[in-house]
């Protein structure tokens, strides 16, 4: 192993030593306060050698993993939103009375796996890092061990990941039977001699599809998402929205690219199929829930179909928009849930809508930025979700995906209408009997305000100068 | 000495497939399901060492090894969330434990 390889794959090294250190730390003492500040610490740190620390644009570890400008960015991103996803947990987790200590653990080593599937380009690598994310989940799911519903929600997701990884497991089993070979590019190399894909290789491709759509949760395997979104915490709620997804879809795109996927049409057809159905089945599903959390899962299968609307679109300028896309989503959806995070008390999450009647009137500053998460989410102008549609409707026009271009149009406008909903429902002035209600935010939240204010801020920010961005995805997707 | 033809080995796999998601399907106590997805790996597994067989290449039977670590840790954190449900709601079955319906 030369010493480029070591440098590379140390994003990957420290995220391990950091859970190891706190493995340990917990081991001498227990102490919130230090836990926090290490993983806070780690991940920065861990950000920080990403940006600063020169690498070649493509360096390849074989056989396991690849650094491109692609890899990287999503690695970056991953890490920025584990991040804050760490400062809005330690709020919510010191209310509990449970130990909470070992869930930056969990943390960190679910970040690992995402991190390492945005990276990989051989089945080995992938199949690694999809367990290490899913098996932290599990336990992340089910951590509020006294809550009735979070161990329906963790064995309900373990069940259905367990099933969805046997059959990612199969699928790669048999494209192995046939090609002789576990790597992405010699996967590609095998499919571009052939033109017509043999019965078994389109059985494999269809269970890797099975397999990939579970823990993407688009529809028609869908079923689990709103479940576990209702029973797990909500910090790990968010994290299953954005993070896992996140990573899922990186690898998505690069098996997809280096496969040639494009070229074989039964491939693109299920998965136009696929994204036009949870498009419309997320957003109508989530028109008839009366539970915040329960909404946003929906929309974010629905979220999920819009991105894989520009990945379908593929090119140069697909891969932008997911790229894009996958910010504005995260920054959004790690705001909306952190902002239910803040409001939640000590025995219950702030999910229904009843909770949120009259907040304009109560808090007026966070019934301001949760308004500019919805709106960002529905695809307003000047809010980050604005411009990531834009971008994705640009590169299925450049692409003449009229079909899906379409799709994607009518599905914003029925998706404005639950996201309006809850800005109403913020509006209406209060009655007597809610007033009764207790004031659901003691004062230890300082972290959690703070970070919701910075996302708000960068939301806005992206959604009116979105130049920036744009040319730091362009200059590292096309170095 | 003869040798099986590799689809043989392959089909073996798919039926072992078939039947653990048949009876993770029609199975309600939650210990049978984890069984059964258990089935569904060890079946992923039997196809890998076939296709290894098939190019005589050891990836096969590391892929198998990485399985097998995965379903281990899948089931302690499995069976630790049974006997947690078994304490709360004093029922394995998975259609009684099942508060939220979506």
């Amino acid at each position: 192993m030369s010493k480029q390889d070591l440098l590379s794959i140390m994003p990957l090294f420290i995220l391990t030593s950091a859970a190891i250190l706190i493995l340990f730390s917990i081991s001498i003492k227990r102490n919130h306060k230090v836990i926090f500040g290490i993983t806070i610490f780690s991940l920065l740190a861990d950000f920080i050698f990403l940006s600063v620390v020169k690498t070649p644009v493509s360096w390849i570890v074989e056989p396991l993993f690849v650094f491109d400008g692609f890899g990287k960015f999503n690695l970056g991103l991953l890490l920025l939103t584990a991040l804050s996803l760490a400062m809005l947990s330690y709020a919510y987790f010191e209310q509990r009375e449970e130990r909470k200590e070992e869930y930056y653990i969990l943390l960190i080593l679910a970040t690992l796996g995402a991190c390492t599937l945005t990276i990989s380009k051989h089945f080995i690598s992938l199949f690694l890092g999809l367990e290490i994310l899913s098996v932290s989940l599990y336990s992340m799911i089910a951590y509020l061990r006294k809550r009735e519903r979070s161990d329906e929600g963790g064995i309900k997701y373990l069940i259905i990941a367990a099933c969805s990884s046997a059959f990612l497991l199969f699928g790669m089993a048999l494209i192995y039977y046939v090609t002789g070979s576990m790597e992405f590019a010699s996967i590609g190399v095998y499919l571009s001699a052939l033109h017509e894909l043999p019965i078994i290789m389109i059985a494999g491709f269809g269970f890797l599809i099975v397999g990939i759509g579970f823990k993407l949760g688009i529809v028609p395997f869908h079923m689990w998402t709103a479940d576990v979104y209702e029973g797990a915490p909500l910090p790990v709620t968010s994290f299953l929205a954005t993070v896992s997804k996140g990573g899922v879809v990186a690898l998505l795109v690069r098996f997809y690219t280096q496969v040639n996927g494009h070229q074989h049409d039964s491939i693109v057809g299920t998965f136009t199929v696929l994204v036009i159905a949870s498009m419309f089945v997320g957003n109508f599903l989530a028109l008839q829930q009366q539970n915040v959390k329960r909404l946003l899962a929906y929309s974010s299968i629905s979220h999920l179909g819009y991105i894989l609307v520009a990945f379908i679109a593929g090119g140069q300028l697909g891969l932008e928009a997911v790229s894009f896309y996958l910010v504005a989503y995260f920054i959004t959806t790690v705001g909306a849930f952190g902002i239910l995070t803040y409001l939640s008390d000590k025995d219950r999450d702030a999910e229904l809508l009843v909770d949120f009647k009259g907040l304009f009137w109560r808090r007026p500053w966070t019934a301001t930025s949760f308004s500019a998460m919805l709106l960002s989410l529905a695809g307003i102008p000047l809010t980050a979700g604005f411009v990531g549609k834009f971008y994705i409707v640009a590169a299925g026009v450049s692409s003449s995906t009229w079909l899906l271009v379409t799709m994607l149009i009518v599905n914003s406008a029925i998706g404005l209408f639950y996201y309006i909903r809850i800005i109403a429902i913020m509006c209406e002035k209060e009655h007597i009997e809610v007033q009764t209600q207790v004031e659901l935010t003691p004062s230890i939240y300082l972290i959690s305000g703070f970070s919701v204010a910075v996302l708000t801020i960068a939301l806005l920010w992206v959604g009116v100068f979105p130049d920036e961005l744009i040319a730091l995805i362009q200059s590292m997707l096309n170095p | 000495m003869t040798t099986i033809p590799a689809e043989y080995g392959l089909v073996l796999a798919s039926v072992l497939f078939m039947l653990g998601l048949i009876s993770l399907l029609i199975r309600r106590n939650i210990v049978f399901m984890l069984i059964s997805v258990e089935i569904m790996l060890n079946a992923a597994g039997l196809a890998f060492i076939v296709a290894g067989a098939k190019w005589s290449q050891p990836d096969g039977q590391v892929m198998f090894l990485f399985i097998l670590t995965m379903a281990a840790a899948e089931v302690s954190v499995g069976l630790a969330l049974i006997l947690q449900i078994y304490h709360q709601l004093k029922t394995l079955n998975s259609d009684e434990a099942s508060k939220m319906k979506g």
